[in-house]
């Protein structure tokens, strides 16, 4: 048995898992072979010292919460929003992601989900952030300081409006991962009520009127310029939140009058 | 578990909540984000819940950190894609690792953090085998299941990582 071989099956032999003819034969062999002693010896203490340098640490109980509270807003919103048509690729997904070694598989996976999935990940990235602590990275109520935030961290330069005058001030912003890549995410309050406005450029897309949907006690409203895809979603009525839309569509045809001029 | 019921999910699922976060800290090696993916990879876990064809509590254990596993990794990419996020992260490389322990007594200060600053530079598919083996306790067929890979290559990638973290420890001893 050569000695690199042999320190393979001593780990298998050390984990339990070899068979018992193979055991016999490692066992017979450490008691000729001082070498190969020495080995087991320093494995077992590694062993000890891997389990004593990285202690496994439980959960918190935050964590414990917000997951709870994530599934049950998860598994109402499940419903309202197609569940026989996520359930025929759901199969597909799973299997992919437990064959295929490669990375991108839940990309390949996800990718046939399409608009309605996408809507169920803008919902929960309205859901996520209203969890303590989540809600903005870069708290401000101004413009010139979240904009330039984002230029550090996305390869994109998010359009950042404030409508404090309009009665929907700016709050912060933060970073969200939406449609396999990261996303700027932008706050505004309104009254009590929080809106998430998620905006990404798009390559190719016919730009397109806003379209209404419903999750959970949530509105979303998604539409499309030549530059970017919008997402926005808030507990406000739906009236509040088209009008809320228009402001940033003003916004952008001025902002677009502006660099054309 | 095919009823839907957020409840029967729950039962099943939240008991390997410590599992899943022990292998997404030592994943995303950050506190704060591991958190972020467990709660992504039960909702994922949940969505795809009529998937899920095995059998019995550790079935569903796999079952659930391969989903875990695949969500660090899309987390990792994103790392990757914007490298300045983990600059507003500052709770990278926390001092959890180095909190006090029983066993740490055993070992010098030096040894320990050198063993886990080596864990740390492990290739991930290095990594993940050690913390499924040493802190999981998961056998080479269940691990192969988490990671897609055959038994076999559990093993070899074991025995390669476990060696390399004994050379870290042989040279601490030469050092010290």
């Amino acid at each position: 048995m050569s000695h690199e071989h042999s320190e393979t099956q001593l780990d298998a032999y050390l984990d339990g898992e070899l068979a018992s003819v193979e055991a016999a034969e490692l066992e017979a062999h450490l008691v000729r072979c001082p070498a190969c002693a020495r080995l087991r010896e320093e494995r077992l203490a590694l062993r000890a010292a891997i389990r004593a340098a990285v202690p496994a640490q439980p959960a918190p109980d935050a964590l414990r919460e917000r997951v709870r509270l994530a599934l049950r807003a998860h598994g109402t919103a499940g419903r309202g929003g197609g569940p026989r048509a996520a359930r025929a690729w759901s199969w597909l997904a799973i299997a992919a992601s437990l064959t295929l070694v490669a990375l991108g598989s839940w990309g390949l996976a996800l990718r046939g989900a399409a608009a309605g999935g996408l809507a169920d990940e803008v919902f929960r990235s309205h859901v996520r952030s209203l969890m303590p602590g989540h809600l903005t990275d870069v708290r401000s109520s101004d413009q010139h300081t979240v904009k330039p935030w984002f230029d550090g961290a996305l390869d994109y330069s998010p359009p950042v409006y404030d409508f404090a005058g309009r009665g929907y001030p700016l709050l912060g912003g933060r970073l969200d991962y939406i449609a396999e890549r990261p996303v700027a995410a932008l706050v505004y309050g309104r009254r009590q009520h929080l809106i998430s406005l998620l905006v990404w450029p798009v390559t190719r897309a016919p730009a397109a009127p806003p379209t209404p949907r419903f999750r959970q006690g949530y509105h979303l409203l998604h539409w499309a310029t030549p530059i970017y895809s919008y997402w926005v979603v808030s507990d406000l009525g739906l009236v509040e939140l088209q009008d809320f839309s228009r402001l940033v569509q003003q916004a952008d045809s001025a902002a677009a009058a502006g660099m054309s001029r | 578990m095919r009823s839907g019921e957020t409840g029967g999910f729950e039962a099943a699922m939240l008991p390997h909540l410590n599992a899943a976060y022990t292998l997404a800290r030592y994943l995303t090696r950050n506190d704060h984000d591991a958190e972020d993916v467990v709660q992504d990879a039960y909702l994922r876990a949940f969505t795809y819940r009529d998937s899920f064809r095995g059998d019995g509590a550790e079935a569903g254990r796999a079952w659930l950190l391969a989903i875990v596993r695949n969500t660090a990794y899309s987390w990792r990419r994103r790392e990757g894609k914007s490298a300045l996020v983990t600059e507003f992260d500052e709770t990278r490389h926390s001092d959890a690792v180095a909190e006090e322990h029983p066993e740490a007594a055993l070992l010098r200060d030096a040894a320990r953090q050198s063993l886990s600053r080596a864990l740390d530079q492990l290739p991930p598919e290095f990594r993940e085998v050690i913390v499924l083996r040493e802190l999981e306790g998961l056998s080479y067929r269940e691990i192969g299941e988490v990671v897609g890979v055959p038994a076999g290559t559990v093993m070899s990638r074991l025995s390669r990582a476990r060696e390399r973290l004994q050379r870290a420890l042989r040279a601490e001893d030469r050092e010290g």
